[in-house]
């Protein structure tokens, strides 16, 4: 675990580095592969900046309507810098209008675009995991087994540890062009990330120390994985039955 | 277009869901899986470690006699320019809401600190909530705390229910997690 890492004088928060560091290599990835989906990379460089500038402002929104009170008595604290005042379903609300309303106005097909950003979703996961670890996020339960570490007064799984192999071996799969997944069927490509992600989501959760339970004890996060697992693999079973669609 | 191909994705998409279904029955788990029987950690959803600390009269505040209350700790130095930042809005959110029940314990890293500095601090800003100090980091250590200022948000509980590191924090930010603690515990009883 390394939530802060100290140089001289200055304090820096490695979770948020990782994810930054996520953000610019998963992108760089998908810039450089973008024509393999029919993306000028330009295009799709754009639209990442948009979705995350419109989810930022989405996500302070979404706050601010939450909690009106608090903001009114103290209106800067709208512009405050704080992430803790931002809603993470605001943040996906805001940069799914903003990516939407980019699309639409540059015309950029709908499932290549989605393909075209595979890449940077993969590494970003591949982040995720690796933030978890450092930050002591998303910890395991307590084991006894001999790879446990010790984490939080126990001695717990390394759910991190797994989520990041777990996402390895995902972007591996996925990696554009030598990948395990090849199709000209524009969808199939994203879709296919999208049901290996929910089917390891799925497993691995249930080694969490820190789920969302829900009456009977079943964890939220399985069950949202399951669903989106569930509509994957219905929308690649439709993808397979159209036609191949003509390579650009 | 072979109608055997989709049949077979049909039925090995089936297949998986039908596992996965499973997989979700066999994992089920307790409410209690966070914590674990509350162990204490300073993290999120587990049980806020004890300590006791003096204040700047020589007087011990004990964090286990504030239990029925939503508190919160705070890590500073006189130094620490985000720390000073946020004293001002912590004191206006400790007026605002101590008459609910509300403690601020503000947790002064004496070990590396100047206790002249911190009387002057305090006096400066006109600070009403305890100031304890932590001469020899037993605190700061309990609660790895890594950066200045950081932030226990605990509920009546005694369970940590948010931590903020770094600073400074929002006036709003404060407000908004302070009235989370306030609506997790039941109405104060009046005291005989």
């Amino acid at each position: 675990m390394l939530p802060i890492l100290e140089i001289g004088p200055l304090v820096v928060p490695v979770p948020a580095i990782l994810l930054l560091l996520g953000l610019w290599l998963g992108l760089s990835l998908a810039e450089r592969h973008a024509m393999r989906f029919g993306i000028s990379n330009q295009y799709l460089y754009n639209l990442v900046f948009v979705a995350l500038i419109s989810g930022l402002v989405g996500a302070r929104l979404a706050y601010v309507l939450r909690y009106p009170q608090a903001f009114l008595s103290s209106p800067f604290s709208i512009i405050s810098p704080n992430p803790g005042l931002l809603d993470p379903w605001g943040f996906g609300l805001g940069a799914l209008i903003g990516g939407l309303s980019y699309g639409q106005r540059k015309h950029l097909p709908f499932w290549q675009t989605l393909d075209a950003l595979t890449p940077l979703l993969a590494v970003l996961a591949v982040t995720l995991g690796l933030s978890h670890l450092a930050s002591g996020a998303a910890f395991g339960l307590p084991t006894e087994l001999p790879w446990g570490i010790e984490l939080w007064g126990a001695s717990r799984h390394p759910s991190q540890i797994y989520e990041t192999l777990a996402a390895i071996a995902i972007l591996v799969a996925v990696w554009p062009g030598r990948g395990l997944i090849r199709s000209a069927q524009p969808g199939v490509y994203f879709l296919s990330f999208v049901a290996l992600s929910a089917g390891a989501h799925l497993f691995l959760e249930a080694f969490r120390g820190d789920s969302s339970v829900m009456a009977g004890g079943f964890r939220q996060a399985q069950i949202l994985a399951w669903v989106i697992l569930a509509l994957a693999l219905w929308t690649l079973a439709r993808k397979r039955a159209e036609p191949p669609a003509q390579t650009q | 277009m072979k109608p055997t191909k989709p049949s077979l994705w049909v039925v090995f998409s089936l297949f998986i869901l039908a596992v996965g279904a499973g997989w979700i029955l066999l994992s089920r788990t307790g409410p209690d899986t966070t914590t674990d029987g509350k162990i204490p950690a300073p993290r999120t959803g587990f049980l806020a470690p004890q300590f006791t600390l003096y204040n700047q009269q020589g007087q011990p505040v004990r964090l286990s006699d504030l239990r029925g209350r939503p508190v919160l700790i705070n890590f500073w130095a006189s130094w620490c320019t985000p720390c000073q930042a946020e004293m001002p809005a912590m004191q206006k959110v400790y007026q605002d809401y101590q008459d609910q029940g509300l403690e601020i314990l503000a947790v002064n890293t004496t070990y590396q600190d100047d206790p002249q500095a911190v009387a002057s601090f305090v006096q400066e800003h006109s600070l009403s909530f305890p100031i304890l100090l932590d001469t020899d980091a037993t605190a700061a250590g309990q609660y790895q705390v890594r950066a200045l200022p950081t932030s226990f948000f605990v509920d009546a509980d005694g369970i940590i229910r948010d931590v903020v590191v770094g600073g400074p924090m929002a006036e709003a930010l404060l407000r908004i997690r302070v009235e989370q603690l306030i609506g997790r515990q039941a109405p104060l009883q009046e005291t005989p």
